[in-house]
């Protein structure tokens, strides 16, 4: 398909996922080095950080652990280890139609099709054994999603390592919050098993410096969500895939670097009157529910160009970012922790009742300034799909916006070409919102 | 009494009906994790949603989407079309598509002014003591909302009054499965017994239960090709089973929601903390998949029975969409393998649409375990 790209691997042989990452990222960085593109470099360097960090775990003394859906990343960090979300993999191979293929293939050999590729390609990716390092420990969660009900107890065994589980429950409501922050205090006590590490006035020394910089990173990340209200969005919409990161990174001053430098460049822009948007004029605002099109971001880049479509916010990845507001308060640290976990509405935190995506919706329209709405569903999260009509009748209810229903599959770049995903969303621009193109 | 009803696999609701003019309240369940006891206690006639005979879910399809299990969207089509007429829907969260029957019901009930009792019980996926406390306060919470609806609080010794039907219907149940090792009762015959246990009063159900038990005791084994075990996906309808059985083969146990996984060794009461043992009963139990740690439970379960039953081939029929079933082949085919037993894996949806293919590949299995 013709946004899918092929990378150089041999496919006969086993492939270190680790390693080959680490090379496809330094080879950007260098290209963009030797074509000099300073005001850009930031948006490499982060990703050489995150890759690099995990590649060198162990050559740096550190443990190695990988986790799936929301967990407490800073405890990991404050015992002095390397996290690892697995999801990344997924999310970084899915424009590349030939290794996606090598381990959403493998796992369909004994999984059905219909699970969430997201897990499909991690849980392929180990039963290949080819992530390239090797855990010292797997921490996950109890999903609302259930094809992470698939991949997550297979991964468990195939890891052979020490695990934990959080519970994660239905409901959002403060009983459900505190059921998971107190599940924090017996962690804490594994991870001393775990590591040899005590979690003693030392380390608590340290959660409290990384949340401070969790801190300084979500209000970062609050204030760029500021700025993509205004009118017209200065920042394009393929940058709100590269924020994601700050799930494995909060509370790494990398990260923190990573969002000041996107304000300074978006507040730049603001001043000299310019956007970093493809567009001539922006002409529509979009909420792009549910998940990010990872394997054809350049769909984006497209909607601008064409329409002058700008991706202003994408609806259930939309990502408030909690704030500690007590850091001395281990009791109230912790209860937001858990309020972390339960209100990240994508990234397999999709759980809990429609509800709650009501609020978030409610935010995204009044706040962001919406004007087209679509329903970019991902085939494989099918209880997102499930909520879909009571979410756009809403929108259409209260905002009067007819909502575009299209499926996609947020990271096998085989299930729809990109013509095709153009003529969908072409024809529901022309047609249903009257835009043209320029 | 006679216990043709038992056998009687169209959703009626004459049960329901006839306990509503008393003036009681009947409210509907989606999943094993919703203890009926709690129901009881409050005196509301527990129905067990399911979606038999369900030709066409479309105006469910509108909400839940293509992408959804058609067993659950049915469920929705038959609540949105009147099939059941209850006063509520409490649903636990055993798997996400179960659990969006309750945010679309909700919604669609509220838009049409359909005053509805609607709770969701929050269950665990794993099992420690931590865990088992907090489903206990779910389950006293529903306690609570339910005996305020319906006007009889739910009180230990309610509760222990509901766990001694339940038991009972438990042991009647195991007796069935005796009946079934002894090839005294079909698989076919089976599904419909249990599931007759959905819409029918307790009471009424174990009475003819103990009938049909006592007739079928003096049966004669029925011949057939091949003992199989039906495990997977929640499956409510007894025609998917009797084409199995037309080919040749006996269906005489399951690993199934609807089947042997809905009733299970007696609930054990302690008198000190009673709401506490129905949620240990409750979340201990494996009754699928949907919990992330009790994975080699399962299989050893299902490994286990092949060998008390002496089983000679496993089906394994997965819904589509459903991921809670959807990958237990990886460990536990090796499994089977190592006691001798070959595994068929059958994708289907709710509406048996491809009954061919199924007698086809049902017969080619069970040609290749009699060899
Ligand atoms: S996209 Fe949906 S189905 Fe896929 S992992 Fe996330 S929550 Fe689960
Ligand atoms: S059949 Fe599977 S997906 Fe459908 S309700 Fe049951 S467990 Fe959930």
């Amino acid at each position: 398909m013709a946004n899918a790209t092929k990378q150089n691997f041999d496919p006969t042989l086993p492939v270190n996922m680790i390693d080959l990452t680490c090379q496809q990222v330094d080879s950007i960085y260098q290209y963009m080095l030797t074509k000099g593109m300073p005001e850009i470099m930031w948006t490499v360097d982060i990703q050489k950080f995150y890759w690099e960090e995990i590649r060198d775990a162990h050559k740096n003394g550190k443990k190695l652990i990988a986790f799936g859906g929301p967990v407490p990343v800073a405890v990991l960090r404050a015992f002095d280890c390397v996290p690892f979300f697995l999801d990344t993999i997924p999310t970084r191979i899915a424009s590349m139609e030939d290794l996606c293929g090598r381990f959403i293939d493998e796992t369909e050999k004994y999984a059905p099709t219909s699970m969430c590729a997201i897990d499909k390609a991690q849980l392929g990716c180990a039963i290949k054994g080819e992530f390239g390092v090797e855990f010292d420990a797997f921490v996950h969660a109890t999903l609302a999603c259930d094809s992470a009900r698939i991949a997550y107890p297979i991964m468990e065994r195939l890891f052979d390592c020490p695990c934990y589980t959080f519970d994660l429950p239905f409901r959002h409501d403060t009983k459900g919050i505190q059921y998971v922050a107190d599940q924090i205090d017996p962690f804490t006590k594994w991870m001393e098993e775990l590591t040899g590490l005590k979690w003693d006035a030392e380390r608590q020394a340290k959660i409290r410096e990384i949340n401070e910089e969790s801190n300084k990173a979500y209000s970062l990340l609050i204030e760029l969500g500021n700025l993509r209200k205004k009118t017209p969005c200065v920042l394009p919409g393929r940058m709100l895939v590269l924020n994601e990161i700050i799930a494995p990174l909060a509370g790494v001053s990398a990260v923190t670097e990573m969002l000041q430098t996107q304000l300074e460049m978006g507040n730049m822009l603001i001043d000299m009157g310019m956007t970093a948007t493809r567009c001539p004029e922006e002409r529509y605002r979009v909420c792009l529910m549910q998940n990010m099109l990872w394997s054809n971001t350049g769909i984006m880049d497209w909607m601008e160009k064409t329409y002058g479509a700008v991706t202003v916010m994408d609806g259930f990845g939309y990502q408030d970012g909690i704030i500690f507001d007590d850091l001395d308060n281990w009791e109230r640290v912790k209860f937001q922790m858990a309020q972390g976990f339960l209100f990240v509405p994508m990234i397999h935190g999709a759980t809990g009742p429609t509800d709650y995506w009501l609020k978030v919706i409610d935010k995204m329209y009044e706040e962001f300034n919406v004007n087209v709405s679509i329903f970019m569903g991902h085939v494989g999260c099918k209880h997102t799909w499930a909520s879909g009509k009571i979410v756009t009748d809403y929108i259409q209810e209260k905002y009067g916006i007819p909502t575009l229903y299209v499926d996609v599959d947020a990271i096998d770049p085989r299930y729809k070409s990109n013509d095709e995903l153009r003529a969908q969303i072409g024809e529901y621009m022309e047609s249903v919102v009257g835009a043209e193109r320029f | 009494m006679s216990y043709e009803k038992l056998f009687e696999t169209n959703i009626s609701g004459e049960s329901a009906k006839a306990w509503k003019t008393s003036g009681k309240k009947a409210v509907g369940y989606v999943c094993c994790h919703v203890p009926t006891e709690i129901l009881l206690a409050a005196d509301v006639m527990p129905v067990r949603l399911r979606a038999t005979n369900c030709v066409d879910s479309s105006n469910a399809e509108a909400w839940m989407s293509s992408f959804s299990c058609s067993y659950a969207r049915s469920i929705l089509q038959y609540l949105m079309n009147g099939t059941y007429d209850l006063d509520g829907l409490v649903q636990s969260d055993g798997c996400m598509m179960a659990t969006r029957i309750l945010d679309n019901w909700e919604h669609i009930a509220k838009k049409d002014g359909k005053k509805q009792f609607i709770h969701q019980v929050g269950a665990p996926r794993i099992t420690n003591e931590a865990t088992i406390g907090y489903y206990k306060t779910e389950l006293q919470e529903l306690a609570d909302k339910l005996g305020e609806f319906s006007g009889t609080k739910v009180t230990d010794d309610g509760l222990k009054a509901a766990v001694i039907k339940t038991n009972e219907a438990r042991d009647l149940i195991a007796q069935l499965y005796e009946l079934r090792k002894e090839a005294k009762v079909s698989g076919t015959e089976a599904l419909r017994i249990m599931l007759a246990s959905c819409d029918m009063a307790i009471d009424e159900y174990n009475s003819a239960l103990k009938e049909f038990l006592a007739d079928a005791g003096s049966r004669e084994p029925i011949e057939a090709r091949a003992r199989l075990m039906v495990i997977g996906s929640a499956l409510d309808n007894p025609e998917y089973i009797k084409v199995i059985e037309e080919k040749g083969g006996l269906v005489v146990t399951d690993s199934l929601c609807f089947g042997s996984k809905a009733f299970g060794e007696n609930l054990v009461v302690d008198d000190e903390d009673v709401i506490g043992s129905i949620a240990k009963y409750y979340l201990t139990r494996n009754t699928c998949p949907r919990a992330l740690d009790n994975r080699p439970a399962i299989h050893k379960e299902i490994v286990d029975a092949c060998k008390e039953f002496n089983i000679k081939g496993v089906i394994y029929e997965k819904m589509q969409n459903c991921e809670c079933w959807g990958g237990e082949a990886f460990y536990l085919e090796p499994a089977l393998k190592a006691i001798g037993i070959p595994m068929l894996q059958v994708e289907r949806e709710e509406q048996m649409a491809n009954v061919g293919q199924l007698a086809v590949r049902a017969e080619a299995f069970i040609e290749m375990i009699e060899l």
